[in-house]
């Protein structure tokens, strides 16, 4: 077991290497070069070639390629051009902002997920199944920018229920972590984005569980249970969602490795500042270091998180074993 | 619909036309083209295919409709012409690079406050000095006589004969139409009346200037005002910020020797009062009584050092303002001397109006000044930063040690991440103020005011000196030819621009149109511009240049 794990870090170091090489060249290839991005492109040719030197791109690729990599073998991703400070401070800031929301939507979205889906597994052929099958495709369906916005027209702007955009109050907040998440400010503002990207996310982790509910319910021991004269609940949950959950376990920790690229259509809509919305501006504006960190930190994120997927099945099922 | 039919007629008169003339073979009337008795093979070479580079639709439209209609417009003109839209920093690439590998294009420059000054629109981006690759002059304009009163016009340190040079350079220029200016966008923002006053609005740059947080007063309780972005800030440290909005900001955190006042008038501001005591030395007397946001007084050490700071770090922004510097001294206890290299007229509006005091308390003791991220910015300006929380927001509290104090008690500057965000938050009454231009949809969103949803909301129009325009490469062929670049001028429908993809917000352009109406001092009304749309006259003036039509109607260069 150890040693499967252990091979497989080995393997996942060496993607790494190879994805981070891959997006190193990716970017340097994209025509247009930072300098475009400063304010205007009314400073001289002379500042221009002292910017490309004060950000380092005035070697060839290859001394600007040794640099990167051996760089980040000591895991600094090198400083944004943007912001003049560390990728990797930003790219923590913004990995905040981005998995509290993700990870709210998600336990929102698998809760609701596992439970429907065994429910309407349960209740196959029923109206209210396909009710629920239709819901939850609807919103699957539904561009959530859309959705987005139509719900802060109906939550913020008709009924004030909830605030339409932004992580807290503009001018609270500080420093700290607490002063930034723990709070009340901070939970209504996360309520809206939430919901609607749970809501999205919903069909997938359903629909798996009642399929896998399904087959589940043919077995043996569920007409045993009946037979026993168990209560129908109780076989529901106790003995056939439980089996049937392992398929979504593994879409869940897939998820999670996802989810760090935000829904950056969701940023945007609820100007949620986080790590979505800051790839795109920063591929855009040519940062490369900004825009490498949060690339190969994502693939990273997915790597490890298919690892961990793997090492839970192990746990979970006693048939599976990796010796 | 009207353009596509008057085009349709345009196209059948023509075929009527063509038909007719080659019925007759003779070309009696030498005003129409085709018809003439040369042989091809005697007439001058084709006129090249041309590409118009242009913008993607989603990033300017205006430019990217203009240029398709200006390439079709060529077509009928017998010109291989098309419009090649694409990203605008691979557009950048092109026209900087090292290739200059171009035909035509359009682009725009934007109206920042310090192009008031005409020494970037006259010099800068038409001097042949600043012709080659990498430089400004993306035209290729190269004209003797031009430079010199370019260059008269920056060592002129007499403002009104320096208004004379500028009048002659706009003459030249709408003459010679380096370029075609198509339009210029009227700078359209918002503010809520109900609860604050007293804006003050600036050509190129809006609401959000550097005088509005002095005037602007409270009308209720609410003492804070909220200005709404749509675009990031980078960061707090004045040698490295290389964003518009994050200058916007700085310059309200530190003060400046001179600022130029609502009318575009340099006025002394951390000075007291300056005097050019001959074309190259300036003394400049320090306001007595101010203070850094710490206490420390501001002196003029504190001034000396901030310029030789800017100097020695070489910061790209501020560069060609700062090299006609040769060295500063201090004269007495608060007076700084400024000796140039050359006369520099553009000195005193744009050198002393940009450079920001920082207190060399703090910063002669950072190792590397331009890396320092300055997180607790220290200045003498009318407001203290508070907090700057990346990509959120910027909170900036009164300074209450400020010579001008001003009436809010602070201001937040809250970044969105989309234009219909701000629109909700301007209509939910969370923010107070855009800091940028409305896009089209929204300002006529706002003006039809749907259920009175948007009566807090007061609509401003202001000019921009800033335009859009048609470059040329005038290294190239026909571009070369002046009278081709006058044809030209006829074939762009300026009020097509205006009225139709403007919505009427923004001014007409013209051919070498470089200094606009907005920007009042400067500009020479005098000066007579091609700025009407006359294929017909287009097609004149091409036939007098000597330009012929060949037997398959492709336009053809005059015989050298």
């Amino acid at each position: 077991m150890l040693n499967y794990f252990l091979k497989r870090l080995f393997v996942m170091l060496l993607m790494i290497v190879l994805v981070s090489t891959m997006i190193f060249f990716l970017f340097r290839t994209m025509p247009g070069d930072p300098t475009a991005f400063v304010v205007d492109p009314s400073i001289p040719p002379e500042a221009r070639q002292q910017l490309l030197e004060r950000y380092g791109l005035d070697g060839s690729l290859w001394d600007q390629y040794k640099v990167f990599i051996t760089d980040l073998a000591r895991l600094d991703f090198g400083d944004s051009f943007f912001y003049n400070r560390p990728a990797i401070e930003i790219i923590q800031e913004k990995l905040a902002a981005t998995l509290i929301l993700m990870l709210t939507a998600m336990v929102f979205a698998y809760t609701m997920g596992i439970f429907g889906g065994a429910w309407m597994a349960w209740r196959r052929g029923s109206r209210l199944e396909s009710l629920g099958i239709t819901i939850s495709l609807i919103f699957r369906s539904a561009p959530t920018f859309w959705v987005g916005l139509m719900m802060i027209l109906l939550f913020s702007v008709r009924l004030a229920w909830f605030p339409a955009q932004g992580m807290r109050t503009a001018g609270t907040g500080g420093g700290t972590f607490a002063e930034m998440f723990l709070n009340l400010d901070f939970l209504r503002h996360l309520i809206l984005p939430a919901i609607v990207a749970g809501m999205y996310f919903m069909a997938t982790p359903m629909l798996i569980m009642r399929n896998s509910m399904l087959e589940v319910m043919s077995e043996d021991y569920i007409e045993m249970a009946r037979a026993k004269g168990t209560k129908e609940r109780h076989i529901l949950y106790r003995h056939a969602a439980r089996n049937a959950l392992l398929p979504v376990v593994t879409a869940g920790a897939l998820f999670i490795g996802a989810s760090i690229g935000g829904q950056v259509l969701l940023e945007v809509v609820f100007s949620w500042p986080g790590l979505g919305r800051e790839i795109v501006t920063a591929v855009t504006r040519h940062d490369y270091p900004l825009a490498q960190g949060c690339f190969i930190i994502i693939s990273a994120m997915v790597m490890f998180m298919n690892l961990i997927a793997d090492m839970l099945y192990a746990f979970l099922d006693p048939r599976i074993s990796y010796n | 619909m009207k353009r596509i039919s008057q085009k349709k007629v345009w196209l059948a008169v023509m075929i009527a036309a063509l038909m007719l003339f080659t019925a007759c073979g003779d070309g009696s009337d030498d005003t129409e083209p085709t018809g003439s008795d040369i042989p091809d093979e005697e007439m001058g070479e084709l006129v090249p295919d041309l590409t118009f580079l242009s913008s993607l639709p989603e990033a300017n439209m205006v430019n990217y409709e203009m240029s398709q209609e200006v390439a079709e417009e060529l077509q009928l003109l017998g010109v291989n012409a098309e419009s090649q839209p694409m990203d605008f920093a691979v557009l950048l690439d092109v026209l900087y690079g090292d290739d200059s590998d171009y035909d035509a294009y359009t682009i725009g420059w934007s109206g920042r406050i310090e192009r008031l000054d005409p020494d970037m629109f006259i010099h800068s981006i038409n001097h042949s000095d600043n012709a080659n690759p990498g430089g400004n002059n993306t035209n290729r304009y190269r004209n003797p006589e031009f430079d010199e009163i370019a260059d008269a016009q920056r060592r002129e340190m007499d403002i009104d004969a320096r208004r004379e040079l500028v009048f002659e350079a706009q003459r030249i220029l709408a003459e010679d139409v380096p370029k075609i200016t198509m339009y210029s966008r009227a700078n359209m923002q918002t503010y809520n009346k109900e609860l604050f006053e007293d804006v003050i609005n600036i050509p190129g740059e809006g609401l959000f200037n550097e005088w509005t947080p002095f005037s602007i007063k409270p009308l209720t309780d609410e003492t804070v005002l909220t200005v709404a972005s749509n675009v990031n800030i980078d960061d707090m440290n004045p040698l490295s910020s290389i964003s518009v909005y994050g200058w916007r900001n700085l310059r309200l955190i530190y003060d400046k020797l001179v600022r130029l006042s609502p009318t575009i008038e340099p006025e002394a501001w951390a000075a007291e009062s300056w005097d050019v005591v001959d074309d190259t030395t300036i003394d400049v007397v320090l306001r007595q009584g101010m203070t850094f946001h710490d206490g420390e007084p501001v002196t003029v050490e504190d001034v000396k050092f901030s310029y030789e700071l800017f100097i020695d770090e070489n910061v790209e922004y501020f560069g060609s303002f700062l090299t006609p510097i040769d060295s500063i001294e201090i004269t007495d206890d608060d007076t700084i001397r400024f000796n140039l290299v050359e006369p520099y007229a553009p000195f005193i509006t744009n050198t002393l109006a940009q450079i920001p005091i920082l207190p060399m308390h703090i910063w002669e003791n950072i190792e590397n000044p331009v890396q320092y991220t300055n997180e607790d910015a220290i200045g003498s300006g009318p407001f203290k930063l508070e907090r700057f929380q990346t990509g959120e927001e910027l909170v900036l509290s009164k300074f209450d040690d400020y010579f001008e104090p001003v009436h809010i008690d602070g201001y937040i500057f809250q970044i969105f991440a989309s234009p219909e965000g701000v629109l909700t938050a301007l209509e939910l009454g969370n923010v107070h103020m855009v800091s940028y231009d409305l896009v089209p949809s929204h300002t006529e969103q706002i003006e039809n005011n749907d259920g009175g949803r948007y009566d807090h909301l007061e609509l401003t129009e202001g000019d921009d000196i800033g335009f859009f325009y048609i470059g040329m490469n005038l290294d190239r062929k026909p571009f070369d030819n002046k009278q081709f670049r006058i044809a030209m001028a006829h074939l762009v429908d300026y009020d097509l621009a205006l009225d139709v993809h403007l919505n009427g917000y923004g001014a007409r352009g013209g051919g070498g149109l470089t200094i606009v109406e907005a920007n009042e001092f400067w500009h020479n009304p005098d000066v007579p511009i091609y700025d009407t749309y006359d294929p017909e006259r287009a097609r004149e003036i091409l036939v007098e240049a000597g330009f012929t039509w060949d037997s398959e109607g492709r336009m053809r260069m005059p015989v050298e």
